[in-house]
């Protein structure tokens, strides 16, 4: 973990582009927040590995999204369970109910539909926020708080051993 | 110096090679686990459709045909946690891909042999849901345990027994004094002996007297006249007496009769009441052959007992919502959509002994509304070692409204041997041999079962012992029966069948425990006979002379009517006439 923390300072303080960090926040949100065991996720950590966007930050987001999950479930099942109940929509799901292709995606699951649609929902949210947050550190905090006392004192830690030891991307 | 910034490529090429690698590496171990993630899988699922645990000692896959193989399944019963319902030795299934794409386990051929049923286990299984009802096992046993018989002692039956001849013999004390009385008041209205002899005197002076002329015979003949209605109101008086006295008899005749034969009344009264007192004389049927009637039951009602409770149970998945990863399959099949579990075709081979019977099942479903078929099944078996024919067919669906099925059973020539029926220390019941045969159907409306059948043993054999000696008239009664009939009725819920049997053995039984009971009362009901006939000898003894005297009276007022009937009256009026002839003959013809 503390290598995983390294790494993702490490990408903050790089070269790395805004955007890639902002991106692999979200596809490891969307990751994080629907069942792990679903073909889509499949999809998720093919883009994550076959474009270059940033994997520690997708790891660490994985992460922290997997742990927010366990408190968004209920509130994804009341929205899938809503969205599968819809009168309007019957006709789509009954069709793509007798469909091999959707039947593998296991949109008729109340959990996986809600966290996909509450995660496609957030992540324009989250990607502009986190574009945001990388950008703003990076011109105005990042001299200001590597002079910081606390982190001239990190700097002698044993993360910071880890942090100068690893190479950048 | 000129500094030339390269664009890095958007694709991250080594990336997917590494996710190539992290599919290959996910498919690995999927197959390398396959076996034990489809054991765990099926454990859990039927072991919830159980209701207990479920145990697969292997589990193993095909790939074309797409199938799966099964060894030792055993489906812990939930009633009896160290026996299993049933035991499969093998089952091997063959899986239907293209509906299996679509979310639906189409299974196309399934074959099962070494199917056993109630098998003990070698450890207790995990219980998941407790059967609803009492074992009817249990409730036999309890009855058997109560089967205590209890004769009533000579105190109880003589507090119970309201004693005629006491009663009888104080009435006819009653009414021989009082007819005593009365026969003595009407006696002070007869004429005396006295009386009557100076009324023979009279007669016997006016008759025998010598008349002279006409003048003084007319006197006599006044004079007899006036006796004749002396003699007319005595032999009323007479007659009145003795109609009293004749009643008087008749009276207490009658009450003596009735003293007489009191005592035996009381006696068939007491046998009456001196019975054995138990409820359970009706149902001795149900008590010895109930358990092992309801072990056969088993066989017989399998398919409704194993099969059904499972296929509800799988139609009635409560969602769970609010746990990680589970949520709710919503399923959106039109109503013309096949089933989403379904097993074409399946034969289970079932071991009985040496003998295996083949049962064929269509369309195992538990969405029988979308079929539209029901699940059929039949049994079919003809000179095996056990049986000689066996037919057993019927049909089951799961509605709205529970389970609607029907099944017909015809079995001949089962040969049982050395079967025990109670094996407790007060009473031990065998049957040494016998042959078996039994027909019946039953049908299953809205989850409530109806219907029976008969189960006839022929060329039977029993052994019985007991201790008790009720129980052990019982263990008698059945070593003699040569063949018995039982007509079995079974209704009650699907899962917790009710039986009752009957057959002549319970009139049988029931009559030679009490023919027993009044030989075991004979010693108190010979103390009661001697005491009764006692009290009424006794009285009738002592009350002899005194109804002889109301019989002499009454002879004796026949006497005296008599005489004075036929001799006073008839004898006098012809002597006079015939003497006053004579003294007119006299007179005129000049003698």
């Amino acid at each position: 973990m503390l290598t995983l923390l390294a790494r993702f300072f490490k990408a903050l303080n790089s070269e790395t582009g805004a955007w890639a960090l902002a991106f692999a926040f979200v596809l490891g949100m969307i990751m994080g927040i629907t069942p792990l065991w679903r073909v889509h996720n499949l999809l998720i950590l093919l883009v994550a590995l076959l474009f270059r966007v940033n994997l520690t930050g997708f790891l660490l987001s994985w992460a922290v999204f997997s742990a927010i999950a366990y408190l968004v479930d209920p509130i994804s099942h009341a929205i899938g369970a809503a969205v599968l109940a819809a009168e309007a929509w019957q006709p789509v799901w009954t069709a793509m109910y007798q469909s091999a292709v959707w039947r593998v995606v296991q949109f008729h699951h109340t959990i996986t539909m809600g966290s996909l649609i509450l995660s496609a929902l957030f992540a324009p949210i989250l990607a502009v926020i986190s574009y945001f947050i990388v950008s703003r550190y990076r011109q105005h905090i990042q001299r200001w708080f590597m002079q910081l006392k606390l982190v001239q004192m990190f700097k002698a830690s044993r993360l910071f051993q880890i942090y100068a030891g690893l190479k950048g991307e | 110096m000129e500094q030339r910034t390269v664009r890095r490529s958007a694709f991250r090429w080594q990336g997917l090679l590494a996710f190539i690698i992290i599919l290959v590496l996910l498919v690995a171990f999927s197959l390398l686990l396959l076996n034990s993630i489809l054991k765990w899988t099926m454990e859990y699922n039927l072991g919830q459709l159980n209701g207990a645990e479920v145990n697969i000692a292997e589990v193993d896959h095909h790939w074309s045909p797409l199938g799966l193989e099964l060894t030792g399944v055993e489906l812990t019963d939930p009633a009896a946690p160290m026996q299993n319902r049933v035991v499969v030795g093998r089952l091997s299934a063959t899986v239907n891909v293209e509906q299996l794409l679509l979310g639906r386990i189409h299974l196309e051929e399934v074959v099962s042999t070494g199917i056993r049923v109630a098998q003990p286990r070698r450890s207790a299984g995990e219980v998941y849901q407790l059967p609803s009802a009492d074992s009817v096992a249990n409730e036999l046993r309890q009855q058997f345990a109560n089967f205590e018989l209890n004769l009533p002692s000579t105190d109880e039956v003589m507090s119970r027994l309201q004693l005629q001849t006491p009663a009888a013999i104080a009435k006819a004390r009653e009414q021989l004094e009082a007819q005593q009385t009365k026969l003595a008041e009407a006696k002070q209205a007869l004429p005396t002996e006295e009386k009557i002899k100076s009324y023979e005197q009279q007669v016997k002076a006016i008759t025998e007297a010598d008349y002279s002329n006409p003048a003084a015979l007319a006197r006599a003949q006044q004079e007899f006249e006036k006796l004749k209605q002396q003699f007319e109101q005595d032999r009323a008086a007479v007659l009145a007496f003795k109609e009293v006295a004749s009643e008087s008899a008749d009276t207490i005749k009658a009450l003596f009769a009735e003293v007489r034969t009191a005592p035996a009344r009381d006696l068939e009264r007491a046998k009456q009441l001196m019975q054995l007192n138990s409820e359970g004389l009706s149902e001795i049927t149900a008590v010895i052959f109930g358990e092992q009637v309801q072990q056969w039951s088993q066989y017989i009602l399998l398919a409704y007992e194993q099969l059904a409770p499972m296929l509800a149970r799988s139609a009635d998945v409560e969602p769970v919502a609010d746990e990680r990863a589970q949520g709710d399959w919503v399923e959106f099949a039109a109503a013309s959509a096949p089933p989403s579990f379904l097993i074409k075709h399946a034969v289970t081979e079932f071991v009985f002994g040496e003998t295996q019977v083949e049962v064929d099942w269509q369309n195992i479903t538990h969405q029988h509304a979308q079929l539209g078929q029901p699940t059929t099944f039949r049994a079919r078996g003809e000179n095996s070692n056990l049986w000689r024919v066996l037919n057993l067919n019927g049909e089951l669906a799961l509605t709205a409204d529970g389970v609607d099925a029907r099944q017909q059973w015809q079995v001949q020539g089962i040969q049982l041997q050395h079967l025990a029926l109670a094996e407790s220390q007060q009473f031990a019941a065998t049957i040494l041999s016998t042959l078996l045969d039994s027909e019946g159907s039953v049908a299953l409306r809205d989850s409530q079962l109806s219907g029976g059948g008969t189960v006839r043993l022929a060329d039977l054999a029993m052994q019985a012992s007991a201790e008790n000696k009720w129980a052990n008239v019982v263990a008698q009664a059945l070593q003699k029966l040569t063949h018995l009939d039982i007509q079995t009725d079974v209704s009650g819920a699907m899962t917790a069948p009710v039986f009752a049997l009957h057959s002549d053995l319970d009139r049988q039984l029931g009559s030679a425990l009490q023919s027993a009971a009044l030989d075991q009362a004979e010693t108190q009901l010979q103390g009661i006979r001697a005491d009764l006939q006692a009290q009424a000898n006794g009285f009738l003894g002592d009350s002899e002379q005194d109804f002889n005297e109301i019989l002499a009276l009454v002879t004796d007022a026949e006497n005296r009517e008599q005489r004075l009937q036929s001799l006073l009256k008839a004898k006098l009026e012809a002597q006079l006439e015939d003497k006053l002839k004579d003294k007119l003959k006299g007179f005129l013809g000049g003698g």
